[in-house]
């Protein structure tokens, strides 16, 4: 029984050529209804943009029709890709109000103590919230320091050198389809400069920029941490923000110069129908610190993996995260570290929850370089599940290229403890405030991290997500 | 009728306790009686139910009253749950204290009162009281803002116990071998908590198989239960035989 | 010619395509054809209480698989790969252990491949009956300077109750091809243990997957060394299908040279999967800067009681240690091999057999000394 192995053993590969050619053949066919030239020039010409940015955005375009969507990850077949200019340009006839906005979303917002006039401009049905008092007193503080802080738009036109040196050069277009698609059509968002050697004490907040026209959705967001400087950035609110709109590419580039320091902190609680498909990199030189503080709570689709590129001796990030995932959730989160230099070291610490039928999964990537001799890396993932109807996973890549290093890496998943409940209850404590409790606990490091009215916002947060699951 | 007027007067009965862990038979009919301000001795070999004893009167709900009662100031704990006995001031101090991370032991201990008090407790006042009940147990004050239990030695977590017994001041409390693993010193530490603790009102269960703790406790009464039965109760000459001739002639 | 072009070792979930660690692709052409393995590549029991044949004694075979449920599984380092090795095998063992036999001496398959027999395509079949128990060695060996191919298949079904180890030994030289695909069916309370030896050829790409039913327990014990130009691939992966069900993945590795290495190892736990528990932990001592190790543990959840934990870690070999050994006479060399060796011993230990536990601590020991004096 002589078999021909050479015919038999000939293993096929799926044949991606023609995968390809068949997304060519779409795009060609589809760029009419799709994205085109004319929407993408029109927003640059609305904004008054320079020359070099519409070249930018069309040049991201091109990109954008190249790449296909990621293969892995959760999924977002639901997002109408074939139609994406729907969620670039809205619908000019579809006016909605007050009344439009989901009862749930409404309820929240009174339950968690937000003043009633700022439900309107996070529900993005106009009505601004007036922060103009509060921000005018910053504002001369910040002048005074001589930090800049202003919207992309108005950065686009000012600080035009700065703005065409570093503009998506840590993110690049062509890094995935979705931030081709930002670099393409991107809108609103903040430009923070801090000159070298200059310490801001309070945290700025990009919730005083919510009403930027645009800003939310494809926001840009470009801080520059000049040598030895400090900044503490605070991104959206804990307030869930409501749009129609519901894809979310906005892009943060953070650039830390030598022996400066950037805290950024994010809470995220964005309405249940979002994709929040968000990039954000930190470009770390020399001596310097990026600390990311991150909380995911809300969108039905999350893809967000902060990455820190450590590129400079001794740099170093730091990474605190939680992801909170509930009914109809997908949160794909995680941090990725690339270490490119000697003596860099770098701490992930996530921790995950998931009920009612939400997914949360851990995504990360720690890569250790040819140089980057002796670095260290410690990395723990924490997931609680609180019923057998979710899904928790841990999906890290370690990829080490030199020895001189020093890494750990620990994950546990679990439940609460039937006997930690019983040993709270045995002191009077209820079932259901005991399990709150502990919740409470497994989150507090990353709690701790926030500025206090945010940790008080995310407890408040963790609670309304806990009611009527516990008992 | 008269058996439940005499069982009013009682503090804690408990009668033809059967309990079960899994499919195992611990306890085969225990009966025991306290009365207000007793304080009684468990002793007893390793697997004869003393711990079982301490959880099923805390209400652990792995374990499971097959057969008996346990009444407490006239009413029938079985299916009561596990806060509400707390509540009622019942207390047991852990053999093995659970760690609960990112809880504080000031704030666990604050809300622990306020839950069983049901009003609430100042910050500033509770503080007061906890820096006392602290000093007298020889704890550092940085103990206050620890997570609870975790990290903590084996020393400190008993100790930790013990403050959580001064803090809610329970009328019942069981004692879950709260002196094993301990050095001298330490065990002197926990005696004067209990001592503090010890009044007319409140009643003790301490369960141990070593007498260290009992040097400095005058207990009313010493109990052996072997093989899921008190086989022997009396004063604190009792503990005398144990250490002569230990428990090997109680067993069938 | 064997032509593989594939994705091997596909992840079971997929992540970031930058990082290479989906899959292997591998596209080569491999100067071979299959013909027949003319040696005798296992031992006869003399006990009742087993009856060991070559697979291809269909009869036999038939016989005893009408008795097992036979589920359909993907398994291995891909589909081809095990249609390659379950439909045109040249070699293979099919074992079938009775009810309740305890078999005290271990089954031996070797597969030393020469000049003349220098392709293995090898399906294997265990099948542990209720409350049996059992231990398998295979070595995979190159006893001339050749290039050898092995690519092979196990599937070991524990029946409830039954103990299976299988110890594979993999020391072919640096010229050869491995791949191997491992899957076992662990049903209520059977036990299956895997020690797995990683030393040789060219491109190692192993596959290990248990499913586990209600109260099954299985752990992989893998110890490798990757030097020169090696390349290695491993994948685990521990399926909890039912109640109770235990796991452990222990890897421990050491890279030296410019060796590649990727691990993949994944705990499952399944809806239904309560109260079971997984863990996996890899370190791996880095030798040179040259090597590049990547790790990839995974852990997947739908099952809220349920404790699983992962832990990674590597680095270079501890200085102080290697100073300590050296101030008593010993060559760095020596010194670093006793280091690795400390490390591997708890899984070298657990080889029942003593002439093979000196195999793997010589082949250590040529890996680490000599062939770093050529």
């Amino acid at each position: 029984m002589d078999v021909d192995i050479s015919r038999k053993t000939y293993v096929e590969d799926i044949d991606r050529g023609i995968y390809d050619i068949r997304n060519e053949f779409k795009y060609s066919y589809k760029v009419e209804k799709g994205l085109t030239e004319k929407i993408v020039r029109e927003i640059s010409e609305k904004k008054n943009e320079p020359e070099w940015m519409t070249e930018f955005r069309l040049k991201s375009l091109e990109i954008y029709n190249k790449l296909d969507v990621p293969v892995w990850g959760p999924n977002i077949d639901e997002l109408d890709i074939e139609n994406i200019v729907t969620y670039v340009k809205p619908r000019t006839d579809m006016k909605y109000s007050w009344e439009d906005v989901p009862e749930d979303i409404k309820e929240t917002f009174t339950r968690l103590g937000i003043p009633e006039a700022e439900h309107k401009s996070l529900a993005g049905v106009g009505a601004q919230y007036d922060s103009e008092v509060v921000y005018h007193n910053l504002k001369d503080y910040l002048a005074m320091k001589g930090v800049i802080y202003t919207d992309m738009e108005t950065a686009v036109r000012e600080y035009e050198d700065i703005i065409k040196k570093h503009f998506m050069t840590v993110v690049p277009p062509s890094d995935h389809k979705f931030a081709a698609l930002h670099g393409a059509v991107w809108s609103g968002g903040s430009f923070v400069y801090i000159p070298e050697g200059v310490h801001v004490d309070i945290p700025l907040q990009s919730y005083f920029r919510l009403n930027a026209p645009g800003a939310g959705q494809f926001e840009h967001t470009l801080i520059i941490v000049e040598k030895g400087a400090f900044l503490h950035f605070i991104e959206g609110c804990s307030a869930p923000k409501y749009s129609v709109n519901n894809l979310h590419a906005g892009c943060v580039e953070l650039i830390v110069k030598e022996g400066a320091r950037l805290r950024y902190s994010t809470i995220e609680n964005w309405s249940k129908n979002m994709y929040n498909l968000n990039t954000k990199r930190a470009v770390v030189e020399k001596d310097g610190t990026i600390e990311w503080v991150s909380g995911s709570f809300g969108s039905k689709v999350s893809m967000l993996y902060p990455m820190s590129i450590l590129k400079g001796e001794r740099a170093r990030a730091e990474f605190t995260g939680i992801t909170f995932a509930g009914n109809g959730q997908h949160l794909d989160t995680g941090a990725k570290v690339v270490h490119t230099a000697p003596y860099t070291t770098s701490s992930i610490n996530t921790k995950s929850i998931s009920k009612d039928g939400g997914v949360a999964v851990y995504r990360g990537a720690l890569v250790i370089t040819e140089n980057a001799h002796h670095s260290k890396s410690t990395v723990s993932c924490e997931s609680l599940m609180l019923d057998n109807k979710s899904r928790s996973d841990t999906i890290p890549v370690m990829d080490i290229r030199n020895d001189e290093v020093d890494i750990g890496h620990e994950a546990k998943i679990g439940r609460i403890s039937d006997e930690a409940i019983f040993y709270l209850m045995s002191r009077g404590i209820s079932e259901e405030e005991a399990k709150a409790m502990i919740v409470r606990g497994f989150v507090e490091p990353i709690a701790k991290e926030l500025p206090l009215e945010y940790a008080v916002e995310m407890n408040n947060l963790i609670k309304l997500e806990l009611e009527g699951t516990i008992g | 009728m008269i058996r439940s007027m005499v069982m009013e007067n009682k503090f804690l009965l408990i009668r033809d306790l059967h309990v079960k862990v899994g499919d195992k038979e611990i306890l085969r009919g225990l009966n025991l009686d306290i009365n207000r301000g007793e304080v009684h001795v468990i002793m007893g070999p390793n697997g004869a139910g003393k711990s079982t004893l301490a959880n099923v009167l805390m209400g652990n709900p792995k374990y499971e009253i097959t057969k008996g009662e346990i009444v407490y100031e006239g009413k029938v704990l079985n299916d009561m749950k596990v806060d509400e006995r707390a509540k009622l001031g019942i207390f047991m101090s852990f053999q093995y204290p659970e760690e609960i991370p990112g809880i504080t032991v000031e704030n666990f201990l604050r809300s622990a009162k306020m839950a069983i008090e049901d009003k609430p407790i100042k910050v500033m006042e509770f503080k007061k009281v906890l820096k006392e009940k602290m000093k007298l147990l020889e704890m550092k004050e940085e103990y206050a803002q620890r997570y609870l239990n975790e990290g903590f030695s084996g020393g400190e977590k008993k100790k930790s116990e013990i403050l959580q017994l001064l803090i809610l001041n329970p009328k019942l409390a069981i004692l879950d071998e709260t002196d094993s693993g301990l050095d001298v010193d330490a065990v002197k530490i926990v005696a004067k908590g209990v001592k503090e603790h010890k009044s007319e009102e409140n009643s003790i269960i301490i369960i141990t198989h070593h007498n260290n703790l009992l040097e400095y406790l005058n207990p009313d009464y010493v109990h052996f239960l072997v093989d899921g039965r008190i086989v022997k109760s009396g004063d604190i000459s009792l503990i005398d035989i144990v250490e002569k001739e230990g428990f090997e002639s109680f067993k069938n | 010619m064997i032509v593989i072009k594939d994705e091997l070792n596909s992840l079971p979930i997929k992540t970031y395509r930058w990082l290479n660690v989906n899959h292997l692709k591998l596209d080569e052409r491999i100067e071979k054809d299959r013909k027949p393995f003319c040696k005798r590549f296992f031992e006869e029991m003399d006990d009742d209480n087993i009856s060991i044949g070559s697979i291809n004694n269909i009869v036999t075979i038939n016989q005893h698989l009408s008795r097992i449920n036979n589920e359909k599984q993907e398994y291995g380092v891909s589909g081809k790969m095990v249609d390659m090795a379950e439909n045109f095998n040249n070699a293979g063992v099919y074992a079938y252990i009775k009810k309740g036999a305890d078999i005290e001496k271990p089954i031996r398959i070797e597969y030393g491949m020469d000049r003349e027999n220098d392709v293995v395509i090898d399906n294997n079949i265990i099948v542990a009956s209720e409350n049996s128990r059992a231990t398998i060695v295979v070595d995979y060996c190159t006893l001339d300077d050749i290039d050898a191919f092995h690519n092979g298949a196990m599937k070991i079904y524990a029946k409830p109750g039954a103990a299976v180890t299988v110890i594979k030994i993999q020391r072919m030289n640096d010229n050869s091809n491995h791949f191997d695909s491992n899957i076992a069916v662990v049903e209520d309370g059977a036990e299956v243990n895997f020690i797995q030896v990683e030393f040789g050829s060219k491109r190692a790409v192993t596959n290990y997957i248990s499913n586990l039913k209600d109260g099954g327990k299985s752990a992989i014990y893998s110890i490798y060394i990757g030097n020169r130009d090696r390349e290695l691939d491993l994948s685990y992966y521990m399926n909890h299908i039912g109640r109770r069900s235990i796991s452990n993945i222990e890897v421990k590795g050491a890279l030296k040279d410019r060796a590649k290495k990727v691990f993949k190892g994944t705990i499952d736990f399944k809806l239904g999967s309560s109260k079971s528990e997984g863990r996996e932990g890899e370190s791996v001592i880095i030798f040179d800067k040259t090597v590049k190790s990547k790790a990839v543990p995974l852990l997947l959840c739908t099952e809220d009681d349920v404790k699983g934990e992962h832990a990674a870690s590597s680095g270079k070999i501890d200085e102080d240690k290697l100073f300590y050994i050296m101030s008593r006479g010993f060559s760095k060399e020596e010194a670093m091999k006793l280091i690795v060796e400390a490390s591997f011993n708890p899984v070298i230990d657990r080889i029942p057999l003593e002439d093979l536990r000196d195999i793997v601590r010589d082949e250590l020991a040529r890996k680490l000394i000599v062939e770093e004096r050529i």
